[in-house]
């Protein structure tokens, strides 16, 4: 699956469909603290949600028999979270969706026209302000990578600003 | 594709988990596309990343990834496995147009800009050519000549480290502002340039600047920035000592702004290990290499990168 994607966006454009970012309705996210190797519906709400307490300095919940504590963290000021899924290519060639693409084949010629026949649609499934952080037995902590690398917009923006001319 | 021929429900499609910045749903009310996610030239590693490009507004996003061992999403009803978070952040497209620049600058002479930004390997960067302002841009770092009412530029490596100065002096004042404390980070390092104690606070701040900024230049430019910069050269060839002997900073631990701490991270989790239970060290068992780099932070290289989009 991912190989495909690779060659997806190797010399094509993978289009965000706009309108699904003000459509996207609220969705609930944990990240937990291990590894479940698949992608597919499972029933959180019957065995996970039912199961969350408020505990002293936090969330608990278990699962698989583990005790996880866990706290909600929010998404960073000026961003939003999504949740996004790609669209199969053959709803591409199915003619209505390319019309809402017409204005912006005006405005970028492409070299590879021909090409862009390939081109791919994500859109978002639905939207979040926070999530909620799980670790196996502790709150993470300070430390934690996930809350390292939500403090990057902020730094990434003075990295990028534009610097004034002499 | 053929991947994902087991959820023509849409189902089981890989869902990315993504923050945005906020401006892009106000938007797309006014544009009904023109937010496209193109591979483009990574300007340090000279290989392939993800861009965020948005027709429209004619703005540059990089895309940056969390990833950590051992983690998966709940989304709504469904799991996904390997708790990815995609970042788009604002990018300086300067620094793409500067690979390109360097590249030509190999020829030693003025070169209108359609000529400078070619590449086989990723032909979307004839989209750079579109961006707005795109001559007061160029100023910073190029020499230009107009014949004919037409541009010509040349790389100007003295320009370049002027403005590279400026860029370190800002990323400085966001360290400041984030309270991000880069003494932990100096202090790793400072084993390699030999010379710690001498480290003043404003040189950590510069070294730990330039660091960042090193992720978007090369490594050649890079070695010239830290000249120009008056950085200790660190000298690659003393072994790294283990992590356990490393001394923390003798910084107040309430002033270790959490970004901090992402990166100097094996220090600490070294520190940590002592205190967690035998489920917490099984699962502890993180990846330590490399450091340095933002791509670290966020603990995926750009190959793997790109097969998550």
């Amino acid at each position: 699956m991912e190989s495909s994607d690779e060659v997806a966006v190797h010399k094509h454009r993978i289009h965000l469909r706009t309108a699904t970012l003000r459509d996207a309705a609220p969705v609930t996210l944990h990240l937990l603290p291990c590894e479940v190797p698949v992608n597919q519906p499972a029933p959180v709400g019957r065995f996970f949600t039912p199961a969350i307490r408020q505990g002293l300095g936090g969330l608990e919940v278990s699962f698989r028999g583990r005790k996880l504590r866990g706290e909600e963290v929010s998404v960073p000021p000026g961003l939003v979270g999504y949740v996004m899924v790609m669209e199969d290519k053959h709803d591409f060639s199915e003619g209505s969706e390319n019309n809402e693409e017409q204005g912006e084949q005006e405005l970028v010629e492409s070299p590879e026209a021909l090409e862009r026949d390939f081109d791919c649609f994500i859109g978002a499934t639905a939207s979040f302000s926070r999530f909620t952080l799980w670790g196996l037995e502790t709150i993470p902590g300070p430390d934690a990578k996930v809350r390292g690398a939500l403090t990057w917009p902020s730094l990434a923006a003075a990295i990028h600003a534009q610097v004034p001319e002499d | 594709m053929a991947g994902r021929g087991d959820g023509a429900d849409g189902a089981r499609a890989r869902q990315h988990v993504f923050l945005l910045p906020e401006y892009l749903k106000d938007a797309s009310k006014k544009m009904k596309s023109g937010l496209m996610f193109i591979k483009l030239v990574n300007p340090c590693s000279g290989e392939g990343a993800i861009y965020l490009f948005n027709i429209c507004l004619q703005q540059l996003f990089e895309i940056k990834v969390f990833k950590e061992k051992h983690h998966s999403w709940f989304i709504n009803q469904s799991v996904q496995s390997g708790g990815l978070l995609h970042f788009a952040t604002p990018m300086d497209p300067l620094f793409l147009l500067l690979h390109y620049l360097i590249k030509a600058d190999k020829e030693g002479k003025f070169q209108p800009l359609d000529q400078v930004v070619v590449d086989d390997k990723f032909p979307n960067c004839i989209l750079l050519l579109k961006l707005p302002e795109l001559e007061k841009l160029l100023r910073h770092v190029t020499e230009e000549r107009e014949i004919d009412k037409k541009k010509y530029y040349k790389f100007s490596k003295e320009k370049t480290l002027k403005w590279l100065e400026k860029k370190v002096n800002q990323t400085v004042a966001a360290l400041k502002t984030n309270n991000v404390n880069v003494g932990a980070r100096v202090q790793s390092t400072a084993f390699f340039s030999g010379d710690q104690v001498s480290s003043g606070k404003e040189e950590d701040y510069i070294r730990y600047a330039h660091g960042l900024i090193s992720d978007y230049i090369s490594k050649e430019l890079s070695d010239d920035l830290s000249k120009y910069l008056k950085l200790p050269e660190p000298s690659a060839s003393l072994p790294k000592p283990p992590s356990k002997k490393v001394k923390l900073s003798d910084e107040p631990v309430e002033a270790k702004e959490d970004y901090t701490k992402f990166n100097s991270k094996d220090l600490k989790t070294e520190k940590k290990n002592s205190k967690m239970t035998a489920a917490q060290k099984a699962l502890a068992k993180v990846d330590k290499s490399g450091m340095k780099s933002i791509d670290s932070f966020f603990g995926v290289k750009n190959k793997k990168r790109i097969g998550k989009i």
